[in-house]
C-alpha cells in the first residue's frame, strides 16, 4: 500500500510538475485583489524578473511579473491574453538580489525567481506602497534574449511606399515648375 | 438657410490636413532614431512604414487638393477637429506594427489617448515594449499637449490670418505673441525649457535611487514628458508605483502641476509679471478646489483608515488627488485600489477634481480652472443682484492675465462647454453601468476619459467592449478639443448631406 502511493506521488509529480512545484505560490493579481486578506501575512509568489533592480544602500527594488506575458511575452510570439501585465514591487536584500542577472524586457526574458515574504497592503516603511518584504528570492530558471527574426515584409512595405512618395514628389516638382513657367509667360 | 460646403472648401480642408499628417510624420524620426540607437530593428521598420505612409498621403493632398486660398474659422475648426481624427489613423500605425494590439481600435484608442494627453492605454504587456515605441508613446503625449495643430503652425504654416483660426480651433484662445506662429514657437520654447531643466532633475534623482544611468536617462525624459503634459504615461505597467521613490513623486507633482497652469500665464511670468501668479483666477480656482477636494479626501480616508501618517496620506492620497486634478493620471497606487482601498467618499474626491481638471489653454482637461471661476463669480454675482436694489446694477469682473468684465456672451459660451463636458461624462458613465460595471468604476473611468485624465478604476482595459472603446475615443477627442470644433465638424457634414448649393466657386 505504502508503494502504490509513492508510485502515485511519483507519478502525479511527472504529470502536473508545475501545479506541484507551485502549490504554495499565489497568483499577484489574486493578492492584489485581496489586499485586506493577504495584508502582513507571508506569500510567495512566482514570475519574470522586469525592468530594473534598483539598490539602495544595503537593499533594493525588483519588480516581479507573473502575468501570462511573464511565461509566453508578445515580443516571443505569445498569444494576446486581453490584459495589461500584472507585478508587484519586492524590497530585498543586496544579496538576495545577486542571483537575478538577467530582466525582462524588449529584448529580453528575464530570469524566473519564487520571493517568500511578507505582503503589504500599504507598507510603513515605505509610504503606504504595496509590496512584499521578501525573506528569500530563489532563481528558479535562467533568463534568455528574445530570438527575433527580422521582419522583411515591412522593409518592403516601407520601401514601396517611398516608391510612390517619390513619384509623387516628383510629380509635384513638375506642377510647381510648370505654374512657374505659365506664370513668367 | 445652411449651404453646402463647395469642392474648394473641401479641398482647402484637406490641404490643412495633409501639412498635420506631414507635421505627425516628422515627430516620428525621434523615435526611429531612438529605436536605431537601441538596434531594435523590427522597431525601426514599424517607424519607417509610419513616416512613408504619412509622407505619401501628404504628397497625395498636395497634388490633388493645394489651394492658395487662406482658411476661414469654420475651415480652421474642421483641420482640427478631422486632423485629429486623421493624425490619430497614421500615428497608430507603428503601434499596431509593433505586435502589442490585438486590433487598430486599440491601437487608436491608444493614440488618442497619447495626443490627448489622457494616459488609458489598451496596450498588452507594456513591460516587454521596444524604447523606439516607448518613446513614441511620450513623445505623442507632449506634442499633444502643446496641440498637434501647433506643431504644424510652428513648422509648417506660413504667417497668415487662417493660422490664428487653426490656432484657436484646439481650444486654444490666448495669443502670447502678436503673432500666432511666433506665439507657437513661444509654446515650444517654454516645454523645451522644461523638458531639459525637468529631466535633467529626474535623471540625478533616479540615478541616487539605484536605475542605471542609461535606462535613468529614458525614463527621465519619459516621464518628465508624461507629467508635464499631465498625460500620465509612464514605461512600466506599475506606472509611478514602479520607482518606489519619494523624489520622483515629488518632481513629477511638481512637473504636472505646473504643467497644467495656463501658457499664458507661463509667458507672463517669464516676461517678469509674477504678481500674475497670485491675482489669476485660473491659480484661485485651482487652489480653492485643490483645498476642496483635498479635505474630501481626508474625511474618506479618515473613514477606511489605511493610509495613516501623513507621509502616506501626501504619496497615496494627494499625490493621486493632484495628478487627477491636474488631469495627468500618474499613479502610484494599483488602478483596483481606487475601488478597493480608497473608499466611497475618496473615490468620489478624485472624480469631483478630475471632473473640474486644470487650467484652460494649457496641456490639461476637464472643465477648467477659467471656466469654474466664471461660472462661481457668475453665481456669486446673480445672488449679490438678489439681495440688492432693484434700480443697481451688479457687474462681475475677472482677472485673467488682463482684467475681463463678464458679460452674456462669456457666460453663455462657459455654461455650453460645461454642459456638454457633464454631459459625455454622464453618457460615458450610463454606458458602464449598461455594460454591467459597478456605478463608481463607470462613472470614475468616465469622467477620467472626457477630462483627459487617465487614471483608471481597472475598467479601462484590452478586453472592455468595443462600443465602449468607441465612446471613450470620442470623449478623449470631443473633450480635448473643447467640443467648438466638434460641433463645427458635425456642422460641416449635416452641411454637406443637408445644405443648399450656392453660386460660389
Amino acid at each position: 500500500m505504502r508503494k502504490l502511493l509513492i508510485a502515485l506521488t511519483i507519478l502525479f509529480l511527472l504529470i502536473f510538475p508545475q501545479v506541484s512545484l507551485a502549490s504554495d505560490t499565489i497568483p499577484i493579481k489574486r493578492i492584489i485583489s485581496n489586499m485586506k486578506e493577504y495584508d502582513g501575512k507571508i506569500v510567495t509568489v512566482e514570475g519574470e524578473a522586469i525592468g530594473d533592480k534598483m539598490i539602495r544602500g544595503s537593499y533594493g527594488w525588483i519588480t516581479v511579473n507573473d502575468d501570462p506575458y511573464s511565461i509566453k511575452s508578445l515580443e516571443e510570439g505569445g498569444k494576446f491574453k486581453g490584459l495589461s501585465n500584472m507585478g508587484i514591487g519586492v524590497w530585498a536584500p543586496v544579496e538576495e538580489l545577486e542571483d537575478i542577472t538577467i530582466l525582462g524586457g524588449y529584448k529580453n526574458k528575464g530570469d524566473k525567481i519564487r520571493v517568500r515574504g511578507y505582503f503589504h497592503r500599504a507598507c510603513h516603511e515605505h509610504g503606504g506602497d504595496t509590496d512584499i518584504h521578501a525573506i528569500s528570492i530563489e532563481k528558479i530558471k535562467d533568463g534568455h534574449p528574445f530570438s527575433k527574426p527580422f521582419e522583411f515584409w515591412k522593409l518592403a512595405l516601407s520601401l514601396i511606399l517611398f516608391g510612390f512618395a517619390l513619384l509623387l514628389w516628383k510629380t509635384l516638382n513638375i506642377k510647381k515648375s510648370k505654374a512657374k513657367g505659365a506664370k513668367k509667360e | 438657410m445652411i449651404l453646402k460646403p463647395t469642392r474648394e472648401d473641401l479641398k482647402l480642408i484637406a490641404w490643412g490636413i495633409g501639412r498635420v499628417i506631414l507635421g505627425i510624420g516628422l515627430i516620428m524620426i525621434i523615435p526611429l532614431v531612438v529605436a536605431l540607437v537601441s538596434t531594435e530593428w523590427n522597431t525601426v521598420l514599424d517607424f519607417l512604414v509610419g513616416i512613408s505612409s504619412c509622407v505619401l498621403f501628404w504628397l497625395i493632398i498636395e497634388n490633388t487638393c493645394y489651394q492658395k486660398k487662406d482658411l476661414s474659422w469654420s475651415h480652421g475648426l474642421v483641420v482640427a477637429s478631422a486632423g485629429w481624427l486623421i493624425a490619430m489613423l497614421f500615428g497608430a500605425i507603428p503601434h499596431f506594427l509593433s505586435g502589442h494590439f490585438k486590433a487598430y481600435l486599440d491601437a487608436c484608442f491608444d493614440l488618442m489617448s497619447g495626443y490627448t494627453t489622457t494616459g488609458l492605454f489598451l496596450l498588452q504587456d507594456l513591460d516587454h515594449v521596444s524604447h523606439g515605441l516607448n518613446m513614441w508613446r511620450h513623445l505623442l503625449t507632449y506634442a499633444g499637449g502643446q496641440g498637434i495643430i501647433v506643431i504644424a503652425l510652428t513648422f509648417l504654416f506660413a504667417g497668415s490670418s487662417g493660422a490664428f483660426k487653426l490656432y484657436a480651433s484646439e481650444g486654444k484662445e490666448e495669443k502670447l505673441l502678436p503673432n500666432v506662429i511666433r506665439t507657437a514657437r513661444a509654446i515650444w520654447m517654454i516645454s523645451l525649457t522644461y523638458l531639459v531643466v525637468g529631466s535633467i532633475a529626474l535623471w540625478i534623482s533616479l540615478s541616487c535611487e539605484g536605475m542605471p544611468a542609461g535606462r535613468g536617462f529614458l525614463h527621465s525624459i519619459w516621464l518628465f514628458m508624461g507629467a508635464w503634459s499631465t498625460g500620465g504615461f509612464a514605461p512600466q505597467s506599475l506606472n509611478l508605483l514602479y520607482y518606489h521613490s519619494l523624489i520622483i513623486e515629488l518632481i513629477t507633482l511638481v512637473i504636472f502641476v505646473i504643467g497644467s497652469f495656463n501658457f499664458a500665464l507661463h509667458y507672463a511670468v517669464w516676461t517678469g509679471k509674477r504678481s500674475e501668479i497670485y491675482r489669476n483666477i485660473e491659480i484661485k480656482s485651482f487652489v480653492t478646489t485643490s483645498l476642496i477636494t483635498t479635505v474630501i479626501l481626508s474625511i474618506g480616508f479618515s473613514k477606511v483608515g489605511l493610509y495613516t501618517s501623513l507621509g502616506e496620506f501626501f504619496r497615496k492620497g494627494f499625490y493621486n488627488l493632484m495628478s487627477g486634478h491636474t488631469t495627468t493620471g500618474n499613479q502610484s497606487i494599483y488602478s483596483i485600489s481606487f475601488q478597493h482601498e480608497f473608499g466611497f467618499i475618496a473615490m468620489w474626491a478624485v472624480i469631483l477634481a478630475m471632473a473640474i481638471g486644470a487650467s484652460a489653454c494649457s496641456t490639461g482637461g476637464g472643465f477648467k480652472g477659467l471656466r469654474m471661476g466664471i461660472f462661481s463669480k457668475y453665481l456669486w454675482g446673480e445672488i449679490k443682484q438678489l439681495v440688492s436694489p432693484e434700480s443697481s446694477l451688479q457687474k462681475v469682473k475677472i482677472h485673467h492675465v488682463r482684467d475681463i468684465w463678464l458679460d452674456d456672451e462669456i457666460v453663455k459660451g462657459t455654461m455650453l462647454v460645461l454642459i456638454s463636458y457633464v454631459s459625455i461624462y454622464f453618457i460615458g458613465g450610463l454606458l458602464g453601468i449598461i455594460y454591467g460595471y459597478q456605478p463608481s468604476v463607470a462613472f470614475f473611468d468616465a469622467v477620467s476619459a472626457g477630462s483627459n485624465t487617465g487614471l483608471s478604476a481597472s475598467l479601462t482595459s484590452p478586453s472592455m467592449p468595443s462600443l465602449l472603446k468607441v465612446y471613450y475615443i470620442f470623449e478623449l477627442w470631443a473633450g480635448r478639443l473643447e467640443f467648438m470644433s466638434v460641433f463645427a465638424l458635425f456642422g460641416m457634414i449635416i452641411a454637406s448631406i443637408k445644405g443648399r448649393r450656392t453660386g460660389r466657386k
